[in-house]
């Protein structure tokens, strides 16, 4: 049974048909695992609208770099859109750093190419209570005028008077968004 | 799209399959005929993706509505839930004998979490919490030193993994301990660098210290109370 030292990995057990059978039953195992915690995340989830929240201010790129340079406090700038997946995924991380930098820093929402309906259903469901500012930019060309590109979502970090500390592309990890704060507040 | 993710995923891979590796060439204590590498890969695998449900469930998104946020890694990942969904699917997997295959990957899940840690230099995620010693760096444009925390992690994830590795292949533990010694180097090098980290809440410490007074009794249930079962 114990087959005595092991041989290199690549010369370890070939898959025969008993372990393709097993790795076939690990799999189906784990679906229904993935299945069962589904239906518990369907009991949990509170993705309904909140009435009575307002859509995004429109905004342009002119008034966008005013705002920047007129601020007395850092930015944190996340631009996203309702139909973008990734924008979602970190959607809850910005609202708990939002609400818990809310005094050393001004975090700012850019929805881009977006319509306000879907707009509305986003705030309502990620940051009904985030102390977040939301403006509207449905032609998508702020980004690019600010130095970043048409993917979304993009954060940009931005200093008291609005210098570029930062931009991060992409889905904004926990770490990279904390350390950036950091950076913004103490740098 | 990034995939700086994926280059850190590749390091940890390519870390615990050396592991394995040179471990097989100086004999690996643990006896195990399983594959380990299949064992450990889809273990780790299957860890992230449940981490990443729990993370969405605690953050009330729903995985059906939204399933493709589950492949959104970088979003989060409840560290508790990646490590026990992991451990679960590792038992599975190695139920007829998963104390020898516990021992046979500890040095190689020390070796990955040393990769992945190592990572932060293609994810750009190694500094954290302000610092003035001397070998504290800066990003580009900065000011701030700061602890190198992700080299810090990797140096020690890396050093326990090879003392791990040579302690099994020439001191030959009693079964279950090299695991449970390999839980408890990972717990406390967790505890030791997550105060250094960013992190909105200072990280899961509770788990951590779970998990080390888990490996502490483990060590002393397999090194001192277990019979010796024969070889």
């Amino acid at each position: 049974m114990w087959g005595g030292q092991l041989a290199a990995p690549h010369l370890l057990r070939r898959t025969d048909l008993h372990d393709l059978a097993s790795t076939l039953s690990l799999v189906s195992r784990l679906v229904v695992i993935a299945l069962v915690f589904a239906v518990i995340a369907a009991g949990c989830s509170s993705a309904s609208p909140v009435e009575g929240v307002e859509p995004p201010t429109p905004i342009t790129s002119d008034e966008m770099q005013t705002l920047l340079q007129e601020s007395t406090e850092p930015i944190v700038l996340n631009v996203w859109a309702s139909w973008c997946t990734p924008c979602r995924s970190e959607a809850p991380l910005l609202s708990k750093a939002a609400s818990q930098f809310k005094d050393d820093v001004r975090f700012v929402g850019l929805d881009v190419r977006d319509t306000p309906n879907g707009a509305a259903a986003f705030i309502a469901e990620f940051f009904p209570d985030a102390p977040i500012e939301h403006y509207a930019d449905p032609s998508g060309a702020i980004p690019t005028d600010l130095g970043g590109n048409r993917g979304v979502p993009l954060t940009f970090f931005y200093r008291p008077g609005g210098e570029l500390s930062y931009l991060h592309f992409g889905v904004i990890d926990e770490r990279t968004l904390v350390l950036q704060i950091d950076e913004l507040v103490n740098g | 799209m990034e995939f700086t993710l994926l280059g850190a995923a590749a390091i940890a891979a390519g870390a615990a399959y050396l592991m394995l590796w040179w471990e097989a060439k100086h004999g690996n204590a643990a006896r195990c005929t399983g594959n380990l590498w299949e064992i450990g890969v889809v273990s780790a695998v299957s860890g992230i993706f449940i981490g990443r449900i729990v993370a969405m469930l605690v953050d009330g998104t729903n995985p059906i509505a939204h399933p493709a946020d589950i492949i959104l890694v970088r979003s989060g990942v409840s560290t508790a839930g990646a490590s026990i969904g992991a451990a679960i699917v590792f038992l599975w997997q190695a139920r007829k004998e998963p104390i020898y295959a516990a021992d046979g990957l500890s040095a190689a899940a020390l070796a990955g979490l040393a990769g992945w840690s190592a990572g932060c230099l293609v994810r750009g995620t190694c500094l954290g919490t302000a610092s003035d010693l001397p070998w504290a760096i800066s990003q580009a444009g900065s000011t701030v030193t700061r602890h190198p925390v992700g080299i810090y992690a990797a140096v020690m994830f890396g050093v326990a993994a090879v003392a791990i590795a040579w302690w099994k292949a020439y001191r030959r533990p009693r079964a279950g301990v090299p695991a449970s010694v390999a839980v408890v180097a990972a717990a406390a090098i967790r505890l030791v660098t997550e105060p250094f980290q960013p992190s909105l809440s200072g990280g899961p410490l509770w788990f951590y210290g779970a998990a080390l007074a888990v490996g502490i009794a483990g060590a002393i249930w397999f090194g001192v109370l277990a019979p010796r079962r024969a070889e």
